[in-house]
């Protein structure tokens, strides 16, 4: 996601800009899904996934990681 | 139900069984108190395989009292095993023939010849083609989609070996299944093989006729459904956190309210799209509506839920409340859980019954079959079916002024990601809150309502307890809808319900103490997360030792025992309730090893209590049990370590 920058008054009243919100939206707001909304629309190619599904589900995909399973 | 027992917990009922009442409305409440349970059926000692019965045989009324056995000669335990895996052969085809019908639209939409379907989420799309040992690299996506909705199509139908998905269990679970025996092959393939031992005559050994019963248990959750569940999410997307609102209350007095009732997303993803058509809209608006209100019913509203955050407007026993409120203008259903009395219901109304389903058709109902093929302007004639009808609303609208925010969405990546993020997604941080003690355990909470027991009552009683002992609740179909009503899926929930330690890691992750994964088939997501908690490490190697327990507090259906099954089967302690007794309580023998003895093969088993308090302490007893065993029932004395500590450590 990307930064958003908001504006602010400082004590002194000047405005001044600052760092917005950096979570997503809790509601999608279109009716769309999958890729289109949510957490899910941060990996945008192929190799974004891939690696993703690699580290992070490496539960079963990962070829170099060794779980409680493997450690025995 | 029995005549003392409130009806239902949930206000919008109790409101509108008032009004169905005065409206001269018979409600499957009322059904409940006419007819009482068969009790020799109820507890399975009934067989009627053959033409020389049927056969009942009850216990003896005296202890030693002679045990009757069928004409054949068929002992209380051969009935009460037959009938018992009958029932998870009922339960495992309505799974698994969803998951058919989702491989068979899949692979149409995978080769392109179906306009409204695509690969929605390519992500899960190169997992699924992982399991099933599809090569992604240096190919398109398209070629990717069409060998995996290939192979995924073959697997109902596997003849030999065993069903690809099974080796993402851990590895001590796939240990235990094959020593057993009981790697199941396609899930057609074992539920045929039930019907065939089942028949008069053939399999007579009740420890032989539960073992099959366990393969096609297995087929259903680590098959049929599984793979429902992951070619949804590839054709519509993997579940991501959602705002939504449940209960009857979602209604609107003034527009076009369609329900979408039933399992199956195929239909309910295109009435969606549909609803929001412009030219539907604009004829909406013609006919004096203010706009076209969706909501969902039962497993078809958690599908439509998870995806697109549309709102709930009930679970199983209210989808006759949901047209006595007089606002409905279509009810729209699909397949499983549709009750035929919804006809007679709908006729001292003006709702329209609109069945759309091949394999599914109601007498007197509307019919609008749908096909994939041409699936928008099907469900586009379906809407437009709906707003025809919101001229003829006849007497008073009521609707019960009751709704509740939730957070739905949780699907196993989704609770993986949000304990991480993008670099850290992981399961390690609920491992460490377990062993760390501030969450207790796991609970599943799954499963129908009944009206047998007041309706949503078990439910809620059963969840309010786990989470107040630190016990984090996964939900699904039903169940979920219970604790989405009551607000229990909002993270504030954490606050008025949840135990100190629970509570701390909500507020810290920013969940809800009970997570919503989705529909009956998205048990799988359960099975899913169960493992990735198995594999991250510090809880055993396997899911029988996890400090978790499984329930259906208010089971109803077929497709319930076979869950029950495959999480038994799985290693999990699943506690039945709801129902006044249990369909194998006829045989003690059967009783006997299904509570008891497996456990010591499988490492799960199954229990029934009527009293869901006692299921709560029965679960959390389990639970304490297996944190004994882990080494965690003792909280250990912090160490902090300074760096001269830390050297001497090497």
């Amino acid at each position: 996601m990307a930064d958003k920058q908001i504006e602010r008054k400082d004590f002194a009243g000047r405005t001044v800009k600052i760092l917005g919100e950096t979570y997503d939206p809790g509601s999608p707001e279109c009716i769309g899904c999958g890729e289109d909304i949510g957490w899910r629309s941060h990996f945008k190619t192929r190799e974004e996934k891939i690696k993703y599904i690699k580290s992070a589900e490496r539960y079963w995909y990962s070829k170099d990681w060794f779980g409680s399973e493997k450690r025995k | 139900m029995a005549e003392n027992k409130p009806i239902s917990v949930d206000k919008t009922v109790l409101e509108l069984y008032e009004k169905a009442k005065k409206d001269g409305v018979n409600t499957v409440f009322d059904r409940a108190m006419d007819m009482k349970p068969c009790p020799i059926g109820a507890e399975g000692s009934c067989c009627k395989n053959c033409a020389m019965g049927p056969c009942r045989v009850p216990l003896p009324k005296k202890e030693g009292g002679e045990q009757k056995v069928g004409l054949c000669g068929a002992t209380a335990a051969t009935i009460a095993a037959r009938n018992f895996i009958r029932m998870i052969a009922g339960g495992a085809s309505a799974h698994s023939d969803h998951g058919r019908g989702v491989a068979e639209t899949f692979l149409l939409a995978a080769k392109g010849e179906i306009p409204n379907y695509r690969v929605r989420d390519t992500q899960k799309l190169y997992q699924l083609a992982m399991d099933m040992g599809i090569e992604i690299e240096g190919r398109e996506d398209k070629d990717i989609a069409v060998e995996l909705g290939e192979k995924a199509l073959a697997e109902f139908g596997r003849q030999t070996g065993h069903i690809s998905l099974l080796e993402k269990a851990p590895e001590k679970r796939k240990d235990i299944w094959k020593k057993e025996g009981v790697m199941p092959r396609g899930v057609d393939r074992e539920i045929v093989e039930i019907m065939h031992r089942t028949h008069m005559g053939v399999d007579q050994d009740y420890k032989s006729l539960l073992k099959q019963g366990t393969r096609a248990a297995i087929g259903d959750g680590w098959g049929g459904s599984m793979l429902a569940t992951d070619l949804q999410d590839i054709l519509f997307g993997v579940p991501v956190p959602v705002i939504s609102e449940a209960n009857l209350g979602v209604l609107k007095k003034d527009e076009v309210n369609i329900i979408v009732h039933g399992h199956e997303p195929l239909l309910s993803e295109m009435i969606v799209l549909a609803s929001h058509d412009p030219e539907l809209l604009s004829l909406a608006k013609s006919k004096g509506a203010n706009g076209i209100n969706l909501s969902g019913m039962c497993c078809t509203a958690n599908e439509v839920l998870m995806r697109h955050g549309i709102p709930i407007s009930g679970n199983f026993l209210q989808q006759e409340f949901a047209i006595v409120t007089g606002a409905v203008d279509a009810m729209v259903v699909d397949v499983q859980c549709i009750m035929q009395s919804l006809v007679s219901v709908a006729s001292c109304y003006h709702t329209k019954i609109i069945t759309t389903n091949p394999k599914a058709d109601i007498t007197g109902a509307t019919r609008i079959e749908f096909h994939e093929h041409d699936a928008l302007n099907s469900a586009k004639k379906i809407v437009r079916s709906a707003i025809e009808n919101f001229k003829n609303r006849k007497g008073e609208v009521v609707i019960p002024n009751h709704k509740s925010k939730m957070i739905a969405g949780f699907s196993h990546e989704t609770i993986n990601y949000l304990l991480g993020g993008s670099f850290r997604a992981s399961y390690k941080p609920l491992n460490d809150n377990i062993i760390n003690g501030r969450i207790r355990g796991i609970a599943g909470v799954v499963g129908c309502n009944n009206a047998r027991t007041t309706h949503d009552s078990h439910h809620l009683i059963l969840i309010k307890e786990l989470i107040k002992n630190d016990v984090i609740v996964l939900t699904t179909g039903c169940s979920a809808i219970t604790a989405a009503k009551e607000g229990l899926l909002t993270p504030e929930a954490a606050y008025e319900y949840a135990g100190p330690g629970l509570r701390e890691v909500c507020e810290t992750v920013g969940i809800p103490p009970v997570l919503h994964m989705g529909s009956c088939v998205d048990n799988s997501r359960i099975l899913m997360a169960a493992t990735a908690v198995v594999k991250d490490g510090g809880l055993g190697n396997d899911i029988s030792d996890l400090p978790a327990a499984g329930a259906a507090p208010e089971w109803m259906s077929e497709k319930a025992i076979s869950i029950g099954h495959y999480f038994v089967v799985s290693g999990v302690y699943t506690v039945f309730s709801g129902s006044e007794t249990f369909p194998v309580f006829g045989s003690k023998d059967v009783t006997k090893y299904l509570f008891e003895e497996m456990q010591e093969t499988y490492g799960g088993m199954w229990d029934f209590t009527s009293d869901p308090m006692e299921m709560a302490k029965k679960m959390i007893a389990h639970i304490d049990k297996k944190r004994k065993a882990l080494g965690l029932d003792k909280a250990r004395e912090r160490v902090l370590f300074d760096m001269e500590a830390r050297r001497e450590l090497v």
